[in-house]
């Protein structure tokens, strides 16, 4: 276990050392003092688990391919951006973007998102523990996008084929999203992600698999049709 | 990009230096808005006293201006406390000078003189440049009182000048001050209309209007919560907002969640601001920071 301490330091001096650390052959990396400083264990390519020691600012875990990154207060703005694979798991509440462009891995929010959490995700799995705010999972093209509590308005607006599961109330659907019965397959998927990414303490007093609501999009927006003008209209 | 802030004490025992916190949770915002920095902190009331900072005219002898000034306000009450730091004049004067009359008297003493605060707790400080230079120049760590807020500015559609600088005061309405990040897109149409009532603008900042829209809801006799409310309604854009007056912190943000804010409440505090560093610079311990959703607001009381 290899401590890294931030306080005095650059954000580049940080990032710098957690690397040439795990180049060393750490694997677990304890990042100290964070401060809630921007850019914390970005762009980490292998599989070590970083641990940050309190809160984290915009973009921490972003461009990641790999690592799994703990942050044990909150994230703010863009946490794992445009991960390709890994774990980013956030023990607070999250800024705006949680997951925003994620190719693959998990994002795990224990507490709350706030706006466009998911946003344009293309694979992966973006799990909000507690409720999430406007426009989650806009645009989304793949991937997994589950929150047990509510959502804001505009919930999974014009989505290409990302599949949503809210186990809250969901405050507005956004523009082409259609409710569809849960198969046994979801339910299955929801019981055993839950089980397996939320610490029993936290799962314990979020709804069953059975009891989440599945928002897929109603594809009319996938293609152009002089039919479906009025709905454009509404999205334009 | 700007950076906001604020900061209610829930102690009730105001010993803390007010000041210093507001300004170290400026500091940490420095990076986001190096053009100007600002802060309105509110002290204890005296009996029967308002409190004044007015920036004087520039190009013009300090202490000469500021007699004159003084020579100005003592025709609505007697005139105490006065001194002059860099630019700025302070005094306390006694009476319940009506707000409006006593601005327009000592505004109208020479060109380019400003009110920048006048009310029973407020006292808004404010220059171009660092809120390291803010500290340097007025020493303002040392401010006791029970809330404020404040604003790193990043200038992107007019002067940077300590006018144009934040937090505004909503001149006329006493104790009433906002600072805000983000653009109000109909500011033009809506200065318009104020303009047209006769409403005096200082700057050509779109952040102005905010406060002169909240003093226009509180004028009517609407509260706080709902100034709040109507602004999704009203002010197009996005915006951020910390707003305070004699005895209330509250925040707004606009309804696409477009800029960011966060806040953490505590049995001792409520902080606020733009990003989490601020809160983690000026306030140590183990709290729980959550970032505001779209149209959210919440106000405390002091």
């Amino acid at each position: 276990m290899a401590e890294v301490i931030c306080c005095g330091r650059s954000i580049r001096e940080i990032n710098s050392e957690i690397k040439s650390r795990i180049r060393g052959g750490d694997q677990q990396i304890t990042v100290k003092d964070p401060g809630a400083r921007h850019n914390l264990a970005v762009a980490i390519l292998e599989p070590a688990h970083v641990t940050i020691e309190g809160s984290a600012g915009y973009y921490c875990g972003a461009l990641a391919d790999g690592s799994t990154v703990e942050v044990k207060g909150s994230a703010g703005w863009g946490l794992a951006e445009s991960m390709l694979n890994g774990t980013a798991i956030v023990h607070g509440s999250a800024g705006n973007g949680a997951g925003a462009a994620i190719r693959g891995g998990a994002v795990i929010v224990h507490g709350d998102a706030a706006a466009r959490a998911a946003v344009s995700m293309k694979g992966g799995l973006v799990l909000i523990g507690g409720s999430c705010g406007y426009m989650a999972g806009f645009m989304g093209q793949k991937g997994s996008l589950i929150v047990c509590g509510d959502t804001g308005d505009a919930f999974a607006d014009s989505m290409y084929a990302t599949v949503c599961y809210v186990g809250g109330k969901i405050k507005g659907l956004g523009t082409d999203t259609v409710r569809e019965d849960l198969s046994s397959q979801d339910v299955e998927f929801l019981d055993a992600t839950l089980e397996r990414y939320l610490p029993f303490e936290i799962r314990k007093s979020k709804p069953a698999g059975k009891a989440f609501k599945k928002v897929v999009s109603g594809r009319r927006l996938w293609n152009f049709s002089q039919r479906d003008r009025t709905i454009w209209q509404e999205a334009l | 990009m700007c950076g906001i802030v604020g900061f209610l004490d829930k102690t009730g025992n105001h010993a803390g230096a007010l000041g210093c916190t507001v300004l170290g949770m400026l500091d940490a915002l420095g990076c986001r808005g190096p053009d100007s920095a600002g802060v309105a902190l509110y002290g204890a009331a005296r009996d029967g006293q308002l409190v004044a900072r007015v920036a004087l005219a520039s190009g013009n002898h300090f202490e000469d201006s500021a007699a004159k000034i003084v020579g100005a306000a003592e025709k609505f009450g007697a005139v105490t406390d006065s001194s002059i730091t860099d630019c700025y004049l302070r005094f306390r004067i006694t009476g319940e000078a009506c707000i409006r009359q006593l601005m327009d008297a000592v505004e109208s003493v020479e060109p380019g003189t400003e009110v920048v605060s006048l009310g029973r707790h407020l006292e808004i400080v404010k220059q171009v440049g660092s809120p390291e230079n803010l500290e340097a120049t007025y020493r303002v760590s040392g401010f006791r009182g029970t809330h404020g807020i404040g604003h790193t500015r990043l200038s992107t559609e007019s002067r940077v000048d300590l006018s144009h600088s934040q937090p505004f005061w909503s001149h006329g309405y006493p104790d009433l001050a906002a600072a805000h990040n983000g653009h109000i897109t109909n500011y033009h149409q809506l200065r318009r209309r104020y303009e047209q009532r006769g409403i005096r603008f200082y700057t050509e900042n779109d952040s102005e209007i905010i406060g002169m829209y909240l003093a226009g809801q509180l004028n009517a006799g609407r509260t706080l919560e709902e100034a709040f409310e109507s602004m999704h309604r009203d002010l197009d854009g996005s915006f951020s907002c910390v707003v305070a007056t004699d005895s209330e912190l509250g925040f707004v943000k606009d309804q696409f969640a477009l800029k960011p804010l966060l806040y953490a409440e505590t049995s001792d505090f409520v902080a606020i601001a733009t990003e989490e560093m601020a809160l983690r610079n000026a306030l140590p311990g183990d709290y729980a920071v959550r970032e505001a959703q779209a149209k959210e607001s919440r106000i405390w009381r002091k």
